[in-house]
């Protein structure tokens, strides 16, 4: 897309981010090589990919606290480079890690948080209360942070990150390490964000399932965008069965499918192969039959799959 | 207002942390006291003043210069620990940008080192008489003493990567500052670098000028006390404002292969 094409997809409608072959080396090594990205106001965008993917990188561009290596960017149309007060007043942040002072209670660090965002006084007052009754943490306003268990810590950040209503969320694996109790809650938490104010959500996960309800997902791998759809359709791209098998005759079976153009994409993990199938309804019963066959599971394609088809350097798509 | 509020509520949080890290700010008054009456006791003893004042009165405004120095500088350098543990980038997110959090950082630590300077000068007359307009002049003196204290500390600060530094900076950082200052003794009777290096040293002015306000004999005209102290407070702020690395704890975690 040249700049002028790029300048007209950014002025209607309205996109909440707009990133054209955004980019960042640190020293050496390309942390990200040229991310393309148009994320309509009010979308949940899913950013996957492996560790060392880029997906830290491209979600710290965004939110300013990184200069872009080459491309350029926008939000809200407001330059990330150029205009990174006004892109920050949009913004709301969830880092890895927790960022809650564990010295300060609950309240004093969304009191922190509030002025932070130049939101003093009664203003900041009410926006706390709020973000506090919100995320259920009211009966923790007075308890010392560092007493909080992880996922009320995590839920603490998100009150943070939203208390002054940003139309833009940007949650860096904002769910790793909570049990599944405060992951549903904090996803909760979110769509209110969404249904309630028409927040824009990008996030990124290692918890693909996460993922499924986005409205799309792009994947990095190696600092490149692999994939860019919404989820259904990268899913049904993979074929229309996924066979997970393994046993001495695993690798021959795969090659004969592959051979045969039945295979869309193959996959060798350490459990075994991960097969996407096109074709006929008979071919499970045709697999079972290979000889060597130890373990044959056939089911429909998941992001799980898509991840690997699409990150995997083998998968041979 | 943004600029304000950010820089507000930097101060706020700094003084709520001091107030629950009372070891902390204990010792940090302590520290003076110990000088002054446990090393002093030993010094008076074999230490001739020209003035005919004791030990501890000679080095009284020292020590108040000494809890402001530590009180700021090490609460300036704190900021390390906000960049390791990840505070420091929810407040460079903020929309007012760097120069708010260095305002709102050097304030806290000016604050917080003054704080303690003060309550080591309101112990004053365990060791010296002070009137009324010594008191309010060594007030003023704090102020500046501590401003410039918390600009050194951000100094200090902007490129250190790591809390493991921290004890490091007190031995080679602090004490030599202190040291090499006339705090605790004269410099007059210094080898010729170390009376040069008293020169350059930003804390010899805060001393120099503690003495003016105490009515001790001073080195140095007030005039070019408040010169020195002011120009090294600018001068600190300005080179960490130059130094300061928004993207040091990111690009640090890149380099070494963490994250996404």
């Amino acid at each position: 897309m040249s700049r002028a094409e790029g300048d007209a997809a950014e002025a209607n409608p309205p996109l909440a981010v707009y990133a054209e072959g955004l980019g960042r080396d640190y020293g050496a090594t390309r942390a990200l090589a040229a991310l393309d990205l148009q994320v309509p106001a009010g979308a949940l965008v899913g950013l996957l990919g492996p560790n060392g993917a880029g997906k830290t990188t491209a979600m710290l561009l965004l939110a300013t606290l990184l200069a872009p290596s080459r491309g350029r960017a926008r939000v809200f149309g407001h330059d990330v480079g150029r205009e990174r007060n006004a892109v920050r007043r949009r913004l709301g942040l969830v880092f890895q890690e927790p960022s809650v002072d564990g010295l300060l209670t609950v309240e004093e660090n969304l009191r922190f948080a509030a002025r932070l965002a130049g939101l003093g006084g009664e203003a900041g007052r009410r926006a706390v209360e709020q973000a506090m009754e919100h995320t259920g943490l009211t009966a923790r306003a007075r308890q010392p942070a560092r007493q909080l268990s992880g996922g009320l810590r995590r839920l603490a950040d998100i009150a943070r990150a939203t208390l002054h209503r940003p139309d833009l969320l940007i949650l860096d694996e904002p769910t790793v390490g909570l049990d599944p109790e405060h992951r549903d809650r904090m996803w909760s938490l979110l769509d209110r964000e969404r249904r309630d104010r028409g927040a824009t959500i990008l996030f990124s996960t290692h918890y693909l399932s996460e993922a499924e309800s986005a409205d799309r997902v792009v994947m990095l791998a190696q600092g490149s965008v692999v994939a860019d759809a919404p989820p259904a359709q990268l899913q049904a791209a993979l074929g229309d069965q996924v066979a997970e098998l393994d046993g001495d005759g695993a690798d021959a079976l795969v090659a004969r499918l592959k051979f045969e153009g039945v295979a869309v994409f193959a996959h060798r993990a350490d459990r075994g192969w991960r097969v996407g199938l096109r074709g006929s309804r008979e071919l499970p019963a045709d697999l079972a039959a290979a000889p060597g066959i130890a373990r044959l599971t056939v089911r429909p394609p998941t992001l799980e799959d898509v991840y690997f088809a699409r990150t995997q350097p083998d998968a041979g798509r | 207002m943004s600029a304000s509020s950010t820089a507000w509520g930097i101060v706020v949080r700094d003084l709520i942390r001091s107030t629950r890290q009372r070891s902390r700010l204990l010792s940090g008054v302590a520290r003076p006291f110990v000088w002054v009456f446990l090393v002093g006791a030993g010094f008076n003893s074999i230490a001739r003043l020209e003035a005919g004042i004791s030990y501890q009165a000679y080095a009284y405004p020292g020590g108040v210069v000494m809890a402001a120095l530590f009180g700021g500088m090490l609460t300036a350098i704190s900021t390390v620990y906000d960049r390791e543990f990840g505070m420091l980038r929810l407040m460079l997110a903020s929309p007012s940008g760097v120069g708010a959090v260095l305002c709102g950082r050097t304030l806290s630590a000016a604050i917080i080192g003054g704080a303690q300077g003060a309550i080591v000068l309101a112990c004053a007359p365990l060791a010296v008489h002070l009137s009324a307009e010594q008191y309010a002049a060594a007030g003023a003196v704090l102020v500046l003493t501590a401003l410039t204290s918390a600009t050194l500390g951000l100094l200090v600060a902007a490129r250190l990567t790591s809390v493991e530094n921290f004890g490091g900076v007190i031995n080679v950082v602090l004490f030599p500052l202190l040291f090499v200052s006339g705090a605790l003794y004269p410099t007059r009777g210094m080898p010729a670098l170390l009376r040069g290096l008293a020169r350059v040293n930003p804390v010899t002015y805060m001393v120099d000028l503690m003495r003016h306000a105490f009515g001790q004999t001073a080195e140095f005209p007030l005039a070019i006390d408040i010169a020195a102290l002011t120009g090294s407070a600018v001068l600190a702020f300005g080179l960490t404002a130059l130094l300061f690395d928004p993207e040091q704890r990111f690009v640090g975690r890149k380099r070494a292969g963490e994250g996404g």
